[in-house]
Parts: structure tokens; C-alpha cells; sequence
């Protein structure tokens, strides 16, 4: 095996890990902390993609904003108690039937997907560097990208309007 | 050993380092990080204490030198206490997330024009990114404790690091837009007399002033785009917020929540979170130095036939270079670490609600004009 | 194009104009936003334009939809006079919103690569999020919220999923683009991409309510405020629509044998829950709920025997859903809010007892939309009901046919039920205000349904 290879195959049974455990965890904390260390890990496979720029993206908007912001919450909320069980035994039944039909089903496409042949003489060493994502950015998908600053803009519109103070309302 | 080659499009180089620098770089900085410590912690005291018209420590050692290591053997001995009710393993993983994640951050610092860890094209941004993690192990630190006092610490610094990432964020991407890379060796070329573009005095071509051979405090980043002198000291302020440094020291405020997020840790754990703020303080002060105050480039400029800049310091790939390079970087990293203890002997904290008023209210308006301050003035230099 | 450039703008515009102390200006302003907006639509009319490297694409069908969109934007706005009267409402946002809400619907519609729908379908669903949750003191308008918010992230996470493999399987994300890779591979396409279509068609089949994916439907309807909820079940659908028909006949329409059978079962299931589950109900409002899933299937029903009559029945129906639906929804606004019994605004039929007698032009306009909902020959609802039963026909898919024709028989049934509390139910005595300018849209939408239910050939040809 190559370096890279078990540099892959070590990273990716760290993702699968970390992965379950967030399904699998009881305590709520210690499941956004493995979805961090999941990730994490994802960013590893973005530079081993050599997309770096997104591998550094990741890290800061989800495992350091996003899942910040969740952890923040859910130690406000003190999630700690063992909330009793709300789902019947049909509805687990049911849930594990159809993730289970669709695994199967993904497991089966994705083995029998021929994917084409690398040609390594294409490889460009800046694609998925910043200068390229940038460059595409503002040339092919400059649509997208801009109209993208209205999803945003209505998503902190709406915070703010259902956040805001009212006259009735004392927060402190 | 380095190779040079410039590619026609954006004229960027591209560094190939031998692998034994790269090795070299993480034992040294680990020292350094580490080592600082010991000099970081006298130096504290001794200025809180000349603050203070006092002495500071004074019974170990000539000077109390050895006051430091005193402490350390103290740190050692201590029993490593777990309380009860933590969660343990989050309680015992927190103190190694900080550290780790605050010195991988020193993988992608240039200390000498040769050595630097990493020279990803996406320096910079991977440090902010890496930085931004330590929120989680404090996160982790302050809830593994089951402690009110840590969870409120806990909290209080997330709150200020999450917050003051923004005008961080924009007072580096002002350097960045100026410089045109993430690369932090790429960024210290720049701002030298080994620079692979001219120079002009403030940046400005139209003035027609070639300052490239001048060198020394005209090439560097504070004056090729004066605003960024401004810009400097709000990355100032920010990085005092991110490494929970008074006057932003709301975290660990002893007067209200005994310790903050590091209330229940005892012993050599204690001694690694300590080491990692110190740590912290080296890094912010280095970034401060390698973006805004000319990285390892000296300070003094040629001046007619006086060489000043040549004399002091050696072209890049020499020893002489190397060590110049490392002596500059390290004196203006420690004279703004000097000046980080001096704001922390001198100004009180502050209260929550200032803390917030002036990171969402003031730097962040002044962080975004002076980004659109250094597009143009970006226009103007090329 | 311009639209949407436009509709930006205004939306900003708006937010600026909350400033303002006087709230006067904020629903004028708005309609004549809207008004401008669907005047530079028409600038396009008979051509067919690409946009921005194959982002965009305005023809004569994606005109058409956008006027249904604006049109029924513009009248929920002029129903909207009850936000300038409420202190605790914050209307410029929630007219910004709207406005935006519909930069996300134009795009939806004419979307030409998958980037676009995917941008379009968040900026729509994130502004029906907020809108679901606005009134913020009520318990069941959160839970709308939540549960819209909730689910449709995961649809949309689906969705996106769904168009990854879609890339992964032809390397594109044009719409155009994934037509040719299916044809120029007719009998070797990847199995990626059939992945593709079943995870994309199950993140927009959500968006437009269709089973089993409509679970959030009636919450979701019952707790949001009235006229968002109007705005929500005519908008949304549209849209979706659109842009399932885009997506199924231009890009997949290579590989129908595959997606018609998934789709034919979906939309009889469709018709089968929405129609039998809205007999059920005691509150109007979940009624229309259960009903806007049945139509959802009606509309399916064009797009499982997807023919050259397609685009056409679908415009008509959406129109005429759209309008009979929000007039139905400005009536049940005014009722329930001068109605009110012990738990606040009541929502139930008997809401409706004797309507008609105080009010008989209310009792008129609900009428003729319920009938039109029902599908009775003289209103716009007919002619839709029945050129999506052509295209069946044309198909040869006469079972699918059989089943729905039963099913709109028992949708008479639930729809009668408002006309016979209003007619023939005694009620309270004294009458419900309306203001003029709700009477007049009120008026307007009933004529325009009566009118499609007169002469149907009025829209014919245009697409």
C-alpha cells in the first residue's frame, strides 16, 4: 500500500467512528463532539482531495461556528437527564426497515458505478486552491454566488425578527 | 535550501523545502512555545511588578530567576484531581484539544526566511481555522468540570472568541488583500528587501518612489498601506480578546467566577492549559508581527551608501540570513507581548456588554471600511 | 432575469422603510413592487433567453408561472391590511420576506443548471420558515415553524444529495446538460443517476406536499398564520411544480420508463390520503391542508403522463388553484378573526354558519371557490381538473384516471360542507366587516375564476 492509502483508509475509519458515535451516543454533548471529530476528519479527505480552501472552511464554519453554537445551546439547555422514550416500537421498526432498504440500495449502486479512469497527466496542481475557486467563482457561478447573499439575508432577516425584543418581553 | 520559481501568471513562488526543515520546524517552535513560558511568566511578574512600584519575585535564584521552576516543581507534584461528578473523559481530553489545536496553528509559521512547517497555499486561513478550534476544548474543559463556575467561563469565552474572530478575520484579509496570498512566508517576502516586486513608498506607484532597495520599515506592511497601521491595532485588540488576555479576561475573572473554565484543574493539566495560553499569546503576537510589522525582515533601511539593511540582515538560504531573520522576528514578537502585559497591568476589565459593544459596534464597521480601504489602495499599488 | 434583480432590490428597499414611523406606505409600496416586477416579466415574452453561463432560462412557460407567482403574491399582499393594524407585527420584514421569498420562487422556476434550484428552493423555504413562526406568542405557530424548518432541512439535505449524484453521474449541472448525457447513453446511463432523480424528486415532492412526504402539512398549515399560509400553499406549489416539470422533462425525460411507475404510485397514494383524510376534519384550515395535498396529486397526475399537453394543464391548474385558494383563505381571515369563540380565532367550519345570509357577498366568493376547488363545471377549477385528466387520457393511463375521478367525488363532498354551513346553517347575527380594498380583491379573484370557467380558451396557446 501506498502512504497515501493508509493515510486514507486511517482517516476514514476515524470518520466512520466518530460517525457512529454521534448516532449511537446518549448524551447529547458527547454526540455534537464526535460530529466535531467528524469534521475534522471530513477536512482531512477534503486535503487529501487537495481542496484545501474548503478543508479550511470546513473547519471554521462548521466545526468552529456552527457546532460551537451548537454545543453552546445544548449546555444552556442541560440535555443531561435521559428523556424518556417518545417513539414505539413500530416507528423503530418502520425507520430501520427503510434506512435499511436504502443502504442496501446505495451499497448496491455505488458497487456496481464504474467510475472513470484517473488521467493523471490532467492533474493541475492549483485546482481547489483559492485563486481557482475564486476565479470560478466570480465568472461561471457569479449568479449562484450573489443570489446566495439573499439566502443569507432573509436567514438574518428572520433571526432578527423572531429574536427581537418587544415591548412586552424582558430578557434580563 | 530554497528553489525560486516564478510562474508567469501571478508571479507567485513556490518553496520546496527538504523534509529535514520541515522536521526541524515542529522541535523548534515546541521549545520555543514551551520555553517562552519560563521567560513569558517572569517577565509578567516582573512588569506587573515595576507597574506596581514593587520587585516581584525575588527569593529563587539571582532575581528570583528561578521562581518559574520552583513553580513547576510544585505543578508536578500535585496530585491530578478529578472531580466526581465531571465527565472524565472530557474533563481529562480538554486541556491536550487546547493546546493541540493552539500549537498546530505554529505548523504554518515562517520563523526564519528557510523554515517554516508548512508553506500551504492556504496559510493563513488554515491558522485562523485551527485557532478557532481551541473554543471547543474550552467548551469541553468548562462542561467535563460540572462546575457553575467553569460552565459560566466556559461560556463567556466562547461568547468573546466566536465574536472577535470577525474583526480578526477582517483585519487579516486587509493584509491578505494587500499582499495578494495566504502564504505567511510569501507575505514576509514581500515586505523586504528580497522582495520579487518593487516596492513603492506608501504603496503608491503614481508617487514614482522605488523603495525596494530602501528595505528595512518602508517596505513593510504598515506602511506600503498606512491605514493598515490602524488595522494592526485592531488585529491588536481582537487577538488580546482570543487569547482571553485582561483586559478582555471576563473568562477567568476572579472576582466573580473564581477561575472560569479552569476552576477544577489542578497539577500538570493546569500547567498545560496555562502553557497554552502562553502559547496562545506567542502565536497572536507572531501572526501580528509576520503581517503587519514586516515578518523577519529588519527594521533599519539602507540609506544612500549607509547599508543599514544589508548589514543586518543576510540573504535568505545563509546562516547569517537565517539567524538575523529569526533574531528581528523574535524581537518584535516578544516587544508585542510586552506590550500585551503592559495593557494587562494597566487597564481594568471590562464588563460583558462593553465587550460586545466594541467588537460588534466598533471594530467590526472600522474592520469592514478598512477592507474596502485596501481593495483600493490595492488598485493603487499595482 | 430582471425580476429577480428587482425583487432584490425592493426587498431591501423595504427593510430600509421600516424605519419609518408610519406604516401607511409599507403595503402600497409593496404592490406596486410587485406590480413592476410582473411588468418587466413581460419583457421577455416570446423569447427564449439564456442567462449568466447557463444559469437561467426565460421562456414563454417560465413567464407564465411567474405571473401565477406574482399574481398570487400580489393579492396575498393587498389581503394583508390586518399586519398595519397589529402593533406587535413587524410588517416590513415580513413584506421583505415575501418579497424575497419570491426571488427564490422566479428561480425555482426558471432554473437552467441545479445550483440555481438548489439556491431558489432554500431562499423560499428559509423565508416560509421565519413566516411560519411569526406570530410569535402562539405555541402552535412555533410549532409550525419548528417542524417546517426541521423536516424541510432534511428534504433539502435529500435534495442536495440527489443533485451530487446527479453531478457524479454526467459531470454537469445544466439541466440541458444531464438531457444530452442520458440521451447520447440511452441504454448504458450510471446507476448514479437514477439514485439522483429518486433523491432529488424526493426533496421537491416534500416542498409541494405530496405523500408520503406531506406529514408536516397539516401542522405546519393549522399553525401558520392565515395568510402566509395562503401564500404557502399557492407560491410554494407553484413553484414546485414549475420546477419538477422542468426537471422531469427536460433532463429525465430520456429515462421516463424509470421515474413514471415511482411517480404514478406517489400520486394516486397523493390523492388517496389528501382526499380521504380532509373528510375527517373539523377545522377549515386543516381541511384546506388535506385539500392542497390533493391537489398536489391532481398536478402530479400531469407530470406522470408528461406529454405535449403537460405544460399547459399544469399553468391552468396552478392559476386556478392559486386563486380559489386565496380567496378561500381571505374569507376564512376575515371570519375567524370577527368570530372568535373561547379558544380565539375560531377555524372550524361552523365558523361559516349562515355566511351567506348577513354576508352574501363573502358566502358568493367562498362558494365559488370551493366549487372551483371541487372542480363544477363554470369554474376555472374544471377546465383545470379536466385538461390533467387529458393528458392522462392522451397517455393511455386510464386506471390512474378512474382513481382520480373517484377521489375528486369524494372532494365534493369536504367542499360542500363550507357551502351547506353557509347557506343553509344558522348563525351569528351580525355581519363581518370587510374593508373595501379586500372586498375588491376578494372580487377580483372570483371573477377571474368565474371568467377561466367561461372561456378557457383565453390561455390557450400561449405556451
Amino acid at each position: 500500500m501506498k502512504p497515501i492509502e493508509i493515510v486514507f483508509y486511517v482517516l476514514t475509519g476515524i470518520t466512520l467512528l466518530s460517525a457512529i458515535t454521534v448516532v449511537t451516543a446518549r448524551n447529547p454533548i458527547h454526540s455534537v463532539l464526535a460530529l466535531i471529530a467528524t469534521f475534522f476528519c471530513l477536512s482531512g479527505h477534503y486535503i487529501l482531495m487537495n481542496a484545501q480552501f474548503l478543508a479550511a472552511v470546513n473547519i471554521i464554519v462548521y466545526a468552529g461556528a456552527i457546532m460551537v453554537l451548537f454545543l453552546f445551546t445544548i449546555m444552556f439547555l442541560n440535555l443531561r437527564r435521559e428523556d424518556e422514550e417518545s417513539k414505539t416500537n413500530l416507528t423503530k421498526m418502520a425507520a430501520v426497515v427503510v434506512g435499511g432498504i436504502l443502504m442496501v440500495t446505495m451499497l448496491l449502486v455505488f458497487r456496481a458505478v464504474q467510475l472513470p479512469a484517473v488521467n493523471e497527466g490532467n492533474f493541475d496542481a492549483r485546482t481547489g486552491l483559492v485563486e481557482q475557486l475564486g476565479i470560478m467563482l466570480y465568472s461561471d457561478y457569479l449568479l449562484p454566488f450573489e443570489l446566495a447573499s439573499v439566502l443569507l439575508l432573509v436567514a438574518m432577516v428572520g433571526a432578527v425578527m423572531l429574536g427581537k425584543r418587544e415591548a412586552g418581553d424582558r430578557h434580563f | 535550501m530554497i528553489i525560486v520559481e516564478t510562474r508567469p501568471a501571478l508571479s507567485l513562488r513556490i518553496y520546496i523545502h527538504l523534509p529535514f526543515t520541515i522536521l526541524l520546524a515542529l522541535p523548534i517552535f515546541l521549545a520555543l512555545s514551551s520555553g517562552f513560558v519560563v521567560v513569558g511568566v517572569y517577565l509578567e511578574r516582573k512588569i506587573s511588578a515595576f507597574i506596581q512600584d514593587r520587585l516581584g519575585p525575588m527569593e529563587v535564584g539571582k532575581w528570583g530567576l528561578l521562581q518559574l521552576f520552583a513553580d513547576l516543581l510544585k505543578l508536578l507534584q500535585k496530585e491530578d484531581i478529578v472531580p466526581a461528578a465531571a465527565d472524565r473523559k472530557l474533563f481529562l481530553l480538554a486541556p491536550s484539544v487546547i493546546f493541540a489545536s493552539v500549537f498546530a496553528g505554529f505548523a504554518v509559521m515562517p520563523l526564519t526566511p528557510d523554515l517554516q512547517g508548512s508553506a500551504t497555499a492556504v496559510g493563513v486561513f488554515y491558522l485562523m481555522a485551527i485557532v478557532s478550534f481551541d473554543v471547543v476544548g474550552i467548551l469541553m474543559a468548562g462542561w467535563g468540570s460540572n462546575n457553575k463556575y467553569s460552565l459560566l467561563g466556559a461560556m463567556r469565552s466562547v461568547a468573546q472568541i466566536v465574536s472577535y474572530e470577525i474583526p480578526l478575520g477582517l483585519t487579516i484579509l486587509c493584509v491578505v488583500m494587500i499582499c495578494q496570498s495566504l502564504n505567511l512566508q510569501e507575505i514576509s517576502f514581500q515586505q523586504g528587501i528580497y522582495t520579487y516586486e518593487p516596492n513603492y513608498l506608501f504603496g503608491i506607484r503614481a508617487l514614482g518612489i522605488d523603495v525596494t532597495d530602501w528595505g528595512g520599515i518602508f517596505s513593510w506592511n504598515i506602511l506600503r498601506n498606512p491605514f493598515l497601521l490602524i488595522a494592526y491595532v485592531i488585529f491588536f485588540i481582537a487577538t488580546l480578546a482570543e487569547a482571553n488576555r485582561a483586559p478582555f479576561d471576563l473568562p477567568e475573572g476572579e472576582s466573580e467566577i473564581v477561575a472560569g473554565f479552569n476552576t477544577e484543574y489542578s497539577g500538570m493539566r493546569f500547567a498545560l492549559l496555562f502553557l497554552s495560553e502562553y502559547a496562545m499569546m506567542l502565536l497572536v503576537a507572531f501572526l501580528g508581527a509576520i503581517l503587519f510589522l514586516g515578518s523577519w525582515n529588519t527594521p533599519l533601511p539602507n540609506i544612500g551608501p549607509v547599508r543599514l539593511a544589508d548589514w543586518t540582515s543576510g540573504s535568505p538560504g545563509t546562516v547569517w540570513g537565517n539567524l538575523t531573520g529569526a533574531f528581528w522576528l523574535l524581537t518584535k514578537a516578544l516587544a508585542a507581548i510586552m506590550v500585551q502585559m503592559w495593557v494587562r497591568w494597566t487597564l481594568p476589565r471590562l464588563r460583558v456588554d462593553q465587550l460586545m459593544f466594541l467588537c460588534w459596534k466598533v471594530l467590526t464597521p472600522i474592520g469592514i471600511v478598512l477592507l474596502l480601504i485596501s481593495g483600493v489602495w490595492r488598485l493603487l499599488m499595482i | 432575469m430582471l425580476p429577480i434583480i428587482l425583487l432584490s432590490v425592493f426587498g431591501i428597499v423595504l427593510l430600509f422603510m421600516g424605519f419609518l414611523k408610519s406604516k401607511v406606505l409599507l403595503l402600497p409600496a409593496t404592490l406596486v413592487f410587485i406590480l413592476a416586477a410582473l411588468a418587466t416579466t413581460f419583457m421577455d415574452w416570446g423569447k427564449t433567453y439564456l442567462y449568466f453561463q447557463n444559469m437561467l432560462l426565460t421562456n414563454n412557460l417560465a413567464i407564465l408561472f411567474t405571473t401565477i407567482v406574482l399574481l398570487s403574491a400580489f393579492m396575498v399582499v393587498a389581503l394583508s391590511n390586518s399586519f398595519i393594524e397589529d402593533e406587535q407585527a413587524q410588517p416590513a420584514e415580513y413584506y421583505a420576506l415575501l418579497l424575497f421569498s419570491l426571488v427564490g420562487a422566479i428561480m425555482m422556476i426558471s432554473f437552467e443548471n441545479l445550483i440555481m434550484l438548489f439556491v431558489g428552493v432554500e431562499i423560499l423555504s428559509v423565508a416560509m420558515y421565519v413566516l411560519a413562526g411569526s406570530d410569535k406568542h402562539s405555541p402552535r405557530s412555533n410549532e409550525a415553524a419548528l417542524k417546517y424548518f426541521l423536516m424541510g432541512a432534511f428534504a433539502t439535505g435529500i435534495m442536495l444529495f440527489g443533485i451530487a449524484l446527479l453531478y457524479g453521474a454526467t459531470g454537469t449541472f445544466v439541466v440541458s446538460g444531464i438531457k444530452s448525457y442520458v440521451y447520447t447513453n440511452a441504454y448504458g446511463v450510471s446507476l448514479l443517476l437514477y439514485m439522483g432523480i429518486i433523491l432529488l424528486l424526493i426533496g421537491m415532492l416534500f416542498k409541494v406536499s405530496a405523500a408520503p412526504f406531506h406529514f408536516w402539512t397539516p401542522d405546519v398549515y393549522d399553525g401558520t398564520p392565515g395568510l402566509f399560509t395562503a401564500f404557502m400553499s399557492t407560491v410554494v406549489k407553484t413553484a414546485g411544480f414549475a420546477a419538477l416539470f422542468r426537471v422531469l422533462s427536460v433532463s429525465f425525460v430520456g429515462v421516463y420508463s424509470f421515474w413514471w411507475g415511482t411517480l404514478a404510485a406517489l400520486t394516486c397514494l397523493t390523492l388517496l390520503i389528501g382526499n380521504v383524510t380532509a373528510v375527517y376534519q373539523t377545522s377549515f384550515k386543516r381541511m384546506m391542508a388535506y385539500s392542497s395535498i390533493s391537489h398536489a396529486g391532481y398536478l402530479l397526475i400531469g407530470l406522470t403522463a408528461l406529454g405535449t399537453q403537460t405544460k399547459q394543464a399544469l399553468v391552468f391548474y396552478s392559476l386556478a388553484y392559486s386563486l380559489a385558494t386565496i380567496s378561500a383563505f381571505g374569507v376564512l381571515l376575515v371570519v375567524s378573526r370577527q368570530r372568535q369563540d373561547t379558544n380565539g380565532v375560531n377555524e372550524n367550519f361552523d365558523a361559516f354558519n349562515g355566511l351567506a345570509r348577513q354576508n352574501p357577498l363573502l358566502g358568493f366568493v367562498m362558494a365559488v371557490s370551493m366549487l372551483s376547488l371541487a372542480g363544477i363545471p363554470l369554474t376555472a377549477g374544471f377546465w383545470g381538473k379536466f385538461m390533467i385528466f387529458t393528458t392522462a387520457a392522451d397517455k393511455g393511463i386510464y386506471w390512474i384516471l378512474v382513481f382520480a375521478v373517484l377521489m375528486s367525488t369524494v372532494g365534493i363532498y369536504y367542499y360542500f360542507r363550507v357551502i351547506i354551513a353557509m347557506y343553509f346553517r344558522e348563525g351569528a347575527a351580525e355581519p363581518v366587516k370587510v374593508a373595501p380594498f379586500y372586498r375588491y380583491v376578494l372580487i377580483a379573484a372570483t371573477i377571474l375564476t368565474l371568467v377561466l370557467g367561461l372561456a378557457p380558451g383565453l390561455l390557450e396557446g400561449l405556451v
